[in-house]
């Protein structure tokens, strides 16, 4: 017996009333004068009152109704009947949502979230079904709806701990989709997980239906403490024509407590580097330095492995490092000006990721020797090469290089090599007097994408005090253009190749602009883009894909060897899903070859164990609070639907609240009667 | 006349008149003169003391004496003066002491015990009248109320006092009877009439005063049939009729207990008055006038013995 609004139990004390009635009130109503009390004082007052209480029956009979109308009030159910009446229901479809994402291999919580899981299957009825969802970033449908206990157990008991991120929106909007293609009577989610709060940010929309019941069941634990490795970064020097390099780890302590003597240790192709003590406060991050190495061969593998604690998943960094490599490039200037290169030489000398290797060569002695292994050629303020030369540079851009031509007074650009320059280009414009703008840049564009944000380059100081006019054509694209409308800058890809147009000098003769903070980064924005430069991804995490065939410049089938040895035969993206170096090497060739090398680590995110409030996420997707089910929460108890489902069937209140009506009314009589002999009870 | 419309009727048989149907007649003197005639005339064969102006005895002259009331006709057998002494001569001062406070005021059988007391006031005092006492009263509760001086001529002022006697207030036996002892200078028959609602210790030193100024006391305890039996059964809160104070009783378990203190105070007054050679009787309101009478006469009879 369970009682739906238990609250309207403590009404019950009102049965003090009717024992009060017949205790004390009936003494005092009646009143006999009498001549005097000298004799009645005499006698113990407590000895003649209170005495006894008279008409039993009575008294037992109105407390009774007091009672059943109480009761009654609190809607009384009998909660076996409820359970009996859940299981016999019949109707019931149930998704299990388990989260197996790198956090739940935090200590015990994987066996626990599955003992939940067993839990929850265990709770179907006979003509329930069930369907389990394992999920981590992404989520998918282990067991299809199914009544077959055993083989849900069974995909449960074969669920592993990935190294994925954790996310709760899309096993959610999965949950929703099953439960409303069900018919099913009642609907209900049960949602297992350590419910870290990066996997859900709000923003969901997620909403579940009516009628829908979504259980959370936490896992978490309360003050957990955990040591990750989120990052690494490089130090490189060069010594001896070879490049040493220095790593640097990052150790963040998650935890409540601070923690000292945290060994870090750096290997190297396997080999064991050096060993640090690190000391970490509570919540915070240390960083741990270690000796520098060679790097002698084109893909160096490292590990770095820092203390044990209850999740060993981020506990463990991997990385890949390869000789930095420069990115050549050839400024042909005019033989007439020696120092038109002067600003666009220092600006390239500048920076070492990536190092420019510059040289710089006048237009009249260009042979086609100057173009190979070249990344990126300048035409600085100089007619078209020379035919031979002129040819070379063609197929030179037509075969992936990068063409800047800086269009001054003595650029000339032959017809037959028009489809070679972003437009066609026309007389110079003076603007002496107060000196151009660029008054519009396209910072969709990946040279000025590193502008867009605020206070990030003020090209509004620059002026240009003449430049040249070209009209584009349709295939050209305007990257920026002067404030009179003319443009400025405009691009072209011929075949893989890339040719960007500048109507202005790179030096001093035509703006200031190589005198403004904003030239060194534009400069190198063209020539990395020119020379399609990407930085080398050290690392990737777990989820990220990859083109194979981007990665390695050449369409062929790849083989890809997972960190846990499995091979893959691979052309398109590659999605990473393990954590640990994959290695990448061109089919059918021999297993000596040096492969390519990919690290990956989990997400840092699945570092920090912060738990949400599993009511707070329900509430969020059902539109109302529930009561937050714990660990140890059984799913097979009746849920609040069920109890009030059953009440309403039931309907024990009717029948109390009818007894104690009629009880009154019994009462009502009895006392009547008996008060005819007494005049009062 | 307080009037009663208690519809009980007298017991068949009954040898005497029912308090209650006197209760209806509305003179007090037809009443007593009822009571007494009826009561003079069944009792043929009881000793009569009744009043006359007859030879009672004789005594020896002394100076100053009327000597027309010498009897010469002892002289000459005795040669010694007498003097002839007739009842006539002897009638006393009689004075009605009733209690009207609060208490007198209850009744529970039709009369109330003031009206009983006024009743055998009344008795009373025609007896005493008939007999040439002369009659008075005095009414007091907390304090002497009213106050009728003997005389020969004052029996209807008796009844009307008696008429007008109404028990309002709470009463104390001490103070008005103290006074009382200081005014009676000369010897009385006392009848004093109260339902003693105090202690019999601090009863008995109230009235000692009276009756070492040599009076005649007489005293009855006039008590209701509800205060003698107790014969309520149901839970109730008792008020005291002079105090207002309420106190609850379950009467079922309480009866015997009352009955015993109630008989033991009786029992008490009773020594005690007898210790001091006054004449005691306890009335119960239910019973006839009768039997106060008797108790009445039979203590003149002793005075008249003892004289």
């Amino acid at each position: 017996m369970a009682f739906l609004t238990p609250l309207f139990l403590l009404a019950g004390a009102t049965i003090a009333l009717p024992i009060f009635v017949h205790l004390i009130q009936r003494e005092r109503k009646r009143v006999i004068q009498f001549p005097s009390l000298m004799f009645v004082q005499r006698i113990p007052y407590q000895s003649v009152r209170r005495r006894r209480i008279r008409h039993w029956a009575l008294l037992l009979m109105r407390c009774a109704a007091l009672l059943m109308i109480v009761a009654a009030f609190a809607r009384p159910f009998l909660r076996r009947a409820a359970v009996i009446a859940a299981a016999a229901g019949g109707s019931r479809e149930l998704v299990v949502l388990l989260d197996h994402s790198a956090s739940m291999g935090f200590g015990d919580h994987w066996q626990r979230a599955r003992d939940a899981a067993h839990a929850a299957i265990g709770s179907l009825g006979a003509n329930d079904r069930a369907t389990f969802v394992l999920f981590s970033r992404n989520a998918e449908e282990n067991m299809r709806a199914t009544t077959d206990r055993a083989r849900l157990n069974a995909a449960v008991d074969s669920a592993k701990v990935d190294a994925d991120s954790t996310r709760y929106g899309p096993a959610l909007k999965l949950a929703e989709s099953i439960l409303s293609r069900s018919q099913a009577r009642r609907r209900e989610a049960v949602l297992i997980s350590d419910f870290q709060r990066a996997g859900w940010s709000g923003s969901e929309d997620v909403h579940f239906g009516e009628g829908y019941t979504l259980t959370p069941v936490s896992v978490a634990s309360p003050a957990a403490n955990n040591i990750a490795i989120p990052s690494v970064t490089f130090g490189r020097t060069s010594f001896s024509g070879q490049e040493r390099l220095t790593v640097s780890a990052g150790i963040a302590n998650k935890g409540n407590a601070p923690v000292s003597d945290v060994p870090v240790t750096l290997e190297v192709e396997g080999h064991q580097i050096q060993t640090q003590q690190a000391k970490i406060g509570a919540n915070s991050t240390a960083s741990v330095s270690f000796t520098q190495f060679t790097v002698d061969r084109p893909i160096v593998k490292g590990t770095v492995r820092a203390g044990t604690d209850p999740m060993p998943a981020d506990n463990v960094f991997h990385f890949t490092v390869s000789p930095s490599a420069p990115v050549s490039l050839l400024v042909v200037t005019n033989p007439d000006s020696r120092d038109s290169a002067l600003y666009l030489s220092q600006a390239l000398a500048v920076g070492t990721t990536p190092v420019f290797q510059t040289d710089v060569v006048p237009v009249t002695r260009v042979t086609p020797a100057n173009f190979e292994k070249r990344a990126v050629v300048i035409l600085n303020d100089v007619s078209f090469p020379s035919a031979a030369a002129g040819g070379t540079l063609k197929k030179f851009v037509e075969g992936g290089g990068g063409l800047l031509v800086a269009a001054g007074d003595h650029t000339s650009w032959p017809q037959s090599e028009a489809e070679l320059l972003p437009g066609t280009l026309g007389p110079s414009v003076d603007r002496t007097a107060r000196g151009a703008t660029l008054g519009f840049r396209d910072y969709s564009h990946a040279v000025f994408e590193l502008f867009k944000a605020p206070r990030s380059g003020d090209f509004s100081a620059a002026r240009i005090y003449r430049y040249r006019t070209l009209m584009t054509g349709p295939n050209d694209r305007v990257l920026a253009r002067f404030d009179d409308g003319a443009v400025a800058v405009a691009e072209r890809k011929v075949g893989a190749g890339r040719v960007i147009a500048l109507t202005a000098t790179l030096d001093d003769s035509y703006s200031d602009l190589p005198l403004k903070p904003v030239y060194v980064p534009l400069v190198h924005q063209l020539v990395k883009y020119l020379g399609q430069f990407e930085s080398p991804r050290s690392w990737m995490t777990v989820g990220q894909v990859v083109d194979v065939s981007a990665l390695t410049k050449a369409r062929a089938n790849w083989l890809v060897v997972t960190p846990s040895g499995k091979r893959v035969t691979s052309t398109g993206p590659l999605e990473l899903d393990e954590q640990g170096i994959y290695e990448v090497r061109p089919a059918g060739a021999s297993e000596s070859a040096p492969p390519r090398a990919i690290a990956v680590n989990i997400d840092p995110a699945e570092s920090d164990l912060t738990s949400i409030d599993p009511a707070e996420l329900v509430a969020a997707v059902t539109g109302r609070a529930t009561p937050t089910a714990t660990a140890s929460a059984s799913p097979t108890e009746t849920s609040q639907a069920d109890v009030k489902d059953a009440e309403k069937r039931q309907a024990l209140w009717w029948y109390l609240l009818l007894t104690g009506l009629l009880l009154l009314a019994v009462e009502t009589v009895v006392s009547n009667r008996l008060s005819q002999g007494e005049r009062f009870l | 006349m307080q009037q009663h419309s208690a519809d009980a009727t007298a017991m068949p048989g009954a040898q005497f008149v029912d308090p209650k149907i006197l209760a209806r007649i509305g003179n007090l003197e037809l009443l007593a003169r009822t009571v007494v005639d009826g009561f003079i005339n069944g009792l043929h064969r009881a000793p009569y003391f009744g009043a006359s102006i007859d030879f009672a005895e004789h005594r020896g002259y002394v100076s100053g004496d009327d000597i027309r009331r010498v009897d010469w006709r002892l002289f000459a057998r005795t040669d010694r003066f007498y003097v002839k002494q007739y009842e006539a001569d002897t009638n006393t001062n009689f004075s009605l002491l009733l209690d009207i406070s609060k208490s007198m005021s209850f009744g529970s059988k039709g009369i109330t015990k003031l009206t009983y007391a006024c009743f055998l006031g009344a008795c009373l005092a025609y007896l005493a009248q008939r007999q040439r006492d002369r009659v008075g009263t005095i009414t007091f509760d907390s304090e002497i109320v009213n106050y009728v001086p003997p005389s020969a001529k004052h029996f209807n002022v008796l009844l009307h006092t008696l008429d007008r006697a109404k028990a309002e207030r709470r009463g104390d036996l001490t103070r008005p009877l103290r006074d009382m002892s200081e005014h009676f200078k000369r010897r009385s028959i006392l009848v004093l009439i109260s339902d003693f609602y105090e202690d019999p210790d601090v009863i008995l030193e109230a009235i000692k005063p009276l009756r070492f100024a040599g009076n005649d006391l007489i005293v009855f305890h006039v008590l209701d049939p509800a205060e003698l039996d107790f014969g309520y059964s149901d839970a109730s809160s008792f008020e005291d009729l002079e105090s207002g104070e309420q106190i609850p009783v379950v009467p079922d378990s309480f009866a015997a207990e009352y009955r015993k203190l109630i008989r033991g105070h009786i029992d008490a007054l009773t020594t005690k008055f007898s210790e001091h050679r006054i004449d005691y009787t306890m009335i119960n309101t239910a019973e006839p006038l009768d039997r106060s009478l008797f108790s009445y006469l039979s203590a003149r009879e002793r005075m008249m013995r003892v004289r």
